[in-house]
């Protein structure tokens, strides 16, 4: 055995997985090699070492989340396959979100990115294709299920839509028009919060300051005027402005809005 | 946006403001109360279309103060004690007598798909809507100028008040529920897993009690109070607007808080609103 | 996971159980970072269920998995893209004191070596090196299935662990002589 073949047997020998035979002979090495056999105990300490580092642990969060997700998608394989044809707005979520998977599963996407390229690098045309597939599977449940008739299906088509990506002006449309035209408050307030993944499209302000002039939930308004807040939003000091001199609204909501106009300036 | 009512036949009308003999199709033993205590009361029963179907009721009033109980039974028992004594004092209504003006305080009972719709939109009456459906029935009731009080259910639970305190006892699955000017009670046995819950006031304090193995993404957000609980709450976030110092005065002003949080590791997403209430998370 | 792409979607269950924690430690290792380690496996298992026909029960589960978590990575990192910048040398000095406010009796000193600094010297080891190591050493992956999930011979995968061993001690050598100085 060559100095070099030893070397590429070492991790299997520190692993314990050369063999009977390929040990004595990696042995047999050893003993004529001085440099192999200090290079075998010092650096075998380290790999050795390397078991000793703590082990990071998930939070409980993931499994919720996985169960979370494979319920949902056997729901909606079994709707799926009961009932094929129906209007978009009336399929429940995961019945469209088994579909898009059906669909990219028939296009024969592969998933294999081979090479040697850097890792977390750059990448190949296919996993930007894959990555459009997860945007647009992602869209459709935050759409859907902003669509359903109870109100915690709707909240979770809200929080759904923090996972859009930021530029997705579908997602950003149906938040818009859950803040005006929801029937329930939770839903607009989880709404108006949830703009702020878009707050770099200068259409989140115009839309949260048409929103507030329209708005006359207080609750709602208040959490509009934070988000034109956090927005810097200075084509909103007018509107603020006649909020709080308006005598007929909301005490709390008047003095949020004094509040705003401070901020603002 | 009404989206339970579409063709749905009306079954029943309960007189809001008259003596008027209950209609009932099924007369039901009713555990609640014995009509015969009140004059003012009328009861209707509604069977549910498809018992072995998910049931939904929904009511929506403007005066009236509504109390929801699951009992063990099939049918949906609609009972309207229609001018509570209250009420009469009030209105200074003499003793036997009651407003003849029926046509336009009834309450209306209908049945389509599975859904009971109880509604009450005028303006006139007031008094109780005392309903009794399945224990696993989802509920939805908007009121305007009254509390809500909902006890023994397990489904999806949506209530909504504008003047009046909103409470969720001794249920299971998830809540959505508002109050603009009232405190929100909420107390949970069990939760539904993976139902997104959210609960908001204005003014009035926000009081949830959950149980101690949930696990939940929480957000809290409280302009003029504080958040409590006993849950051992690992907060992942907080975000404070910088604290201000008002000229001349020295006056600290706080504003526009949300805190970020999990327990047990985190789960559902969880929002609890209020401008000028605290918040307090109970351990159950 | 040949039971899971033949319909028994539930069993996909089984295989969360078993491979959830060595995938959210792998990301952990290689990008720092808990909170999107934990995106990045809700990620994998997503992407198993959708790509599940695609699966050959010829083929070893666990490099199809890593190969399927390896472009997650890749995808999330284009989806940062340049916005969030991790400054590489506060991290890698949190990590350092993570490591040695909890100092267990074998955590404190092994062998002579500080793990604090094994630690650091891991963040410092280039990415590819650090992910053959971690797949070989962590997960306990044959060089067989390394080779596939990387795309190479198994003769390249030997010596690329290696290679990768060998740079961390000098990284770690280095670490020990600025410590001392």
């Amino acid at each position: 055995m060559t100095c070099e073949e030893a070397k590429t047997r070492m991790t299997d020998y520190w692993s314990r997985t050369l063999g009977e035979a390929g040990e004595t002979e990696f042995n047999a090495h050893l003993a004529s090699c001085e440099t192999c056999r200090s290079e075998v105990s010092r650096v075998g300490a380290l790999w050795q070492g390397l078991d000793l580092l703590p082990l990071e642990e998930p939070s409980g969060k993931v499994r919720d989340r996985f169960y979370e997700m494979l319920g949902a998608y056997r729901q909606g394989l079994a709707a799926a396959e009961a009932r094929p044809a129906k209007r978009w707005w009336t399929i429940p979520a995961w019945q469209m979100a088994a579909a898009a998977g059906l669909v990219a599963v028939g296009l024969g996407i592969g998933y294999g990115v081979r090479g040697n390229g850097p890792l977390f690098g750059g990448a190949p045309a296919e996993v930007s294709q894959l990555r459009e597939e997860v945007a647009n599977m992602r869209q459709l449940v935050a759409l859907s299920l902003m669509q359903q008739q109870s109100a915690s299906d709707r909240l979770r088509g809200v929080s759904w839509a923090y996972r859009a990506e930021p530029s997705d002006r579908e997602v950003l449309g149906a938040l818009v028009s859950a803040v005006n035209h929801d029937a329930n408050v939770n839903v607009r307030l989880a709404a108006v919060d949830a703009l702020r993944r878009f707050s770099a499209s200068p259409e989140t302000g115009r839309a949260a300051l048409q929103s507030l002039s329209k708005q006359t939930t207080p609750i709602v308004q208040v959490a509009l005027i934070d988000l034109l807040v956090d927005l810097k939003d200075p084509q909103a000091a007018p509107e603020l402005r006649r909020l709080s001199g308006n005598e007929t609204a909301n005490e709390g909501v008047r003095q949020k809005a004094q509040w705003a106009l401070e901020r603002l300036q | 946006m009404n989206r339970f009512l579409m063709g749905g036949m009306i079954v029943g009308m309960i007189a809001a403001l008259g003596a008027l003999p209950a209609p009932a199709q099924n007369p039901v033993q009713n555990p609640l109360q014995n009509p015969a205590e009140n004059q003012n009361s009328a009861q209707i029963t509604v069977a549910f279309s498809n018992p072995s179907q998910p049931r939904r009721l929904v009511v929506k009033t403007l005066m009236h103060k509504v109390t929801i109980k699951g009992y063990d039974g099939k049918d949906a028992i609609i009972e309207s004690s229609a001018i509570s004594e209250r009420r009469r004092r009030e209105r200074n209504i003499p003793p036997g007598m009651h407003p003849l003006n029926v046509g336009r305080g009834g309450i209306e009972v209908t049945e389509a798909n599975n859904v009971v719709t109880v509604s009450a939109e005028t303006p006139l009456g007031g008094g109780d809507i005392q309903i009794q459906v399945p224990v696993e029935t989802s509920v939805t009731v908007n009121t305007i100028n009254n509390g809500v009080s909902v006890e023994n259910i397990s489904g999806e639970i949506e209530v909504e008040s504008v003047n009046g305190g909103v409470s969720v006892t001794n249920s299971s699955g998830s809540v959505v529920a508002t109050s603009m000017n009232g405190k929100v009670t909420v107390v949970l046995d069990k939760v539904a897993p993976g139902k997104a819950m959210s609960f908001s006031s204005m003014n009035g304090t926000i009081d949830v009690t959950l149980p101690a193995d949930i696990k939940a993404n929480l957000k809290m957000k409280v302009d003029n109070g504080d958040v409590y609980t006993d849950f051992d709450v690992k907060v992942t976030n907080e975000a404070f607007d910088t604290t201000e110092s008002k000229t001349g005065k020295g006056v600290r002003i706080r504003g526009n808080r949300t805190t970020y949080g999990t327990i047990n590791g985190g789960g559902p997403e969880m929002q609890f609103t209020t401008f000028n209430g605290r918040i307090l998370i109970h351990k159950k | 996971m040949a039971e899971v792409s033949a319909g028994k979607v539930a069993r996909l269950a089984v295989l969360f159980e078993r491979y959830h924690r060595p995938l959210f430690r792998y990301f952990v290792s290689m990008n720092g970072n808990r909170e999107q380690a934990e995106d990045l496996v809700q990620e994998v298992f997503f992407r198993m269920l959708r790509y599940r026909t695609s699966y050959d029960p010829a083929q070893s589960f666990t490099a199809w998995m890593y190969q399927i978590a390896r472009n997650a990575g890749v995808d999330q990192v284009r989806k940062r893209g340049t916005a969030q910048v991790v400054d590489i040398d506060t991290f890698v000095d949190r990590r350092a004191e993570l490591v040695s406010a909890s100092p267990g009796p074998e955590e404190s000193v092994s062998r002579g070596q500080d793990l604090a600094l094994l630690r650091r010297a891991m963040d410092q080891l280039p990415e590819d090196k650090r992910e053959i190591l971690v797949l070989s050493r962590f997960q306990g992956m044959k060089h067989e299935d390394i080779a596939e999930v990387l795309g190479c011979e198994v003769g390249t995968v030997k010596v690329r662990v290696y290679r990768a061993i060998r740079a961390l001690e000098q990284i770690y050598f280095t670490l020990e002589k600025e410590k001392a100085s």
